[in-house]
């Protein structure tokens, strides 16, 4: 290695741009066979879908080429009650340039969603993360234990029937307001 | 061949007594974690053969707090998300709330805060090549070196906004102030001061022999597998992947400026790649903000004058992919009426890149652990949230 200082600049053409939403909403519809509704968010293509044909429907993202969703970037939890709790996928396909939402929504009681770790390692912390903070039960995932909260904890903070102090009462932090109950 | 005549000549491999591993606690509280970060190591002598990351001592429920306070007042929790590039997390929160309630931010704003952003880009990078150089063994100097100019950045940014590291500036709709007068001439001062701090510590680290072979070939990453684990940001750059956000899918005003993604035909993702990678960056970032200097109006508006005082955003959701300092800043914010948000979740860089931490230790002797944990760059107030 030299005491030079490396050359600078990038002799690469700029990374493709995100390509529009109208064609990958049509691509996504062509997958078939499985039941799902394609909507649109402000800024993504929203693909609605039952738990159960979720990991069909991530095959099919994962290994067609013309979709190639190569890259999982998010995984979002929200409490919908009382209708029951969703997730939110958010994918992108460095090979394509298309960015895709996926919901998943879960009933009332049951929130049971297939893991995708096989497909995607970045799953794992994301699941782990979903997990602890609303209780979601990831089938399949190795190691679902707490992540960012203490590990005998047994609280789902994000849900909206938590109250914003229980966490620090549990601690014994703070001591609750005359008649909290948790 | 041994010295001593008697002593058996171990062939590599071989062990004259059974090992058992170790396990060594490294944290949460010790200056190379650069944060509470905890990480239990097994080591078979000297290599590392398991790593269990433990995280969450900064958990401050971030989402939870931004869900029970209004669209003005969430903004202050997240500046303390990267609190090295509290500007960058401020605006990636806005352009979440202005995605969603679309609102139009006036021009002048935009180069604002673009300049802000980047400033704090290069902020954080010099945080990073400080502290990495006291990693890998530079002990005190780099750190010196790096904090000179980043107290210049701190001490513009207070002149600006009030204050140093949590500026609270930006505002949905535009920025809180207008710049001061001599703003102009002190930024150009400053970009010739930190062209000079980079060049500095380019000479005291690249031009070390027994850094650049401490870093060299180590932990290299394909940009397959640092795709598959969600690894964006400088570490992804630095695979040879040019993918950067401010290129891909240009927001603000960065699709008016020139600037390069730093490449090498002989990247292979390794720590000394993503040294360069960030110290490569820094050039561009001090080119973008000259660029912003000359291009932006020199008067007008910086906030959105027709905004209410409390703002209500109808029903919808957005997810907002930002290029933060350490990767890709991701907001996704829903709403459905009112003043606050429904749910907003952070999609941090740190946390996703540290999530790879396990896979690139194993096999590593313990004192290069060390360096790989400080080459992901991590800050644990975006990890924890």
């Amino acid at each position: 290695m030299s005491n030079k200082a490396p050359a600078r600049s990038g002799g690469l053409p700029p990374a493709a741009r995100q390509r529009p939403r109208a064609d990958l909403a049509a691509l996504v519809r062509k997958i078939g066979s499985i039941p799902f509704e394609v909507s649109e968010t402000r800024t993504d293509v929203d693909v609605r879908i039952a738990p159960e044909h979720l990991l069909a429907l991530v095959d099919a993202l994962h290994n067609r080429h013309e979709l190639a969703f190569d890259y999982l970037r998010n995984i979002s939890g929200v409490d919908q009650s009382p209708e029951g709790m969703e997730l939110k996928y958010h994918f992108y396909s460095f090979k394509t340039g298309y960015a895709l939402q996926v919901t998943v929504p879960t009933a009332t009681g049951h929130p049971h969603v297939p893991s995708l770790t096989g497909h995607y390692p970045a799953a794992d912390w994301h699941e782990r993360e979903a997990a602890e903070m609303f209780g979601f039960v990831f089938d399949g995932h190795p190691n679902l234990r707490n992540l960012l909260l203490e590990e005998d904890i047994h609280i789902h903070p994000l849900l909206k029937a938590h109250p914003l102090q229980a966490a620090e009462i549990l601690q014994g932090i703070e001591s609750g307001p005359p008649g909290f109950t948790i | 061949m041994s010295i001593w005549p008697d002593e058996k000549v171990l062939t590599p491999g071989e062990a004259e007594f059974d090992t058992v591993d170790m396990t060594i606690n490294i944290g949460p509280q010790h200056p190379a974690t650069h944060g509470v970060f905890r990480m239990i190591l097994r080591v078979d002598g000297e290599v590392v053969v398991d790593c269990e990351p433990y995280i969450g001592y900064l958990h401050r429920g971030l989402e939870k707090l931004t869900e029970a306070n209004d669209y003005r007042q969430a903004m202050g929790y997240w500046d303390r998300t990267d609190y090295l590039a509290g500007m960058a997390c401020e605006h990636a929160y806005v352009m979440a709330v202005e995605a969603l309630a679309q609102i139009e931010v006036p021009e002048r704003a935009e180069y604002i805060r673009v300049i802000m952003a980047e400033l704090s880009r290069i902020n954080s990078h010099f945080l990073f090549l400080g502290a990495f150089g006291a990693d890998v063994g530079s002990f005190g100097t780099s750190f010196i070196y790096a904090w000179r100019e980043r107290e210049r950045i701190y001490d513009l940014f207070e002149e600006v906004a009030g204050d140093r590291m949590f500026p609270t500036y930006m505002r949905v709709g535009g920025v809180a102030m207008d710049l001061p007068d001599n703003f102009e001439q002190r930024c150009r001062w400053l970009l010739g001061s930190i062209r000079q701090g980079i060049e500095d510590l380019d000479g005291l680290l690249t031009g070390n022999e027994i850094f650049v072979e401490r870093c060299r070939n180590l932990a290299p990453m394909t940009s397959e597998r640092a795709i598959a684990l969600g690894i964006t940001g400088p570490i992804l750059r630095s695979t040879g992947l040019p993918w950067d956000l401010r290129k891909a899918e240009p927001y603000s005003v960065y699709d008016r400026m020139k600037f390069d993604i730093p490449w090498r035909p002989d990247l292979q993702g390794d720590v000394f790649d993503r040294f360069w990678m960030r110290l490569s960056e820094m050039y561009q970032s001090a080119r973008i903000i000259e660029q912003c200097l000359e291009q932006m109006p020199k008067g007008g508006l910086v906030l959105n004058p027709d905004l209410p005082k409390t703002l209500r955003v109808e029903n919808g959701e957005a997810y907002i992919r930002y290029e933060g300092t350490k990767g890709e800043y991701g907001v996704y914010a829903m709403s459905k009426g009112g003043n606050k948000p429904y749910r907003m979740k952070l999609r941090s860089p740190s946390f996703c890149n540290l999530s790879a931490l396990r896979e690139m230790v194993i096999g590593s002797y313990v004192a290069d652990a060390i360096i790989i944990l400080g080459s992901l760059d991590i800050v644990l107030g975006e990890v924890d949230k």
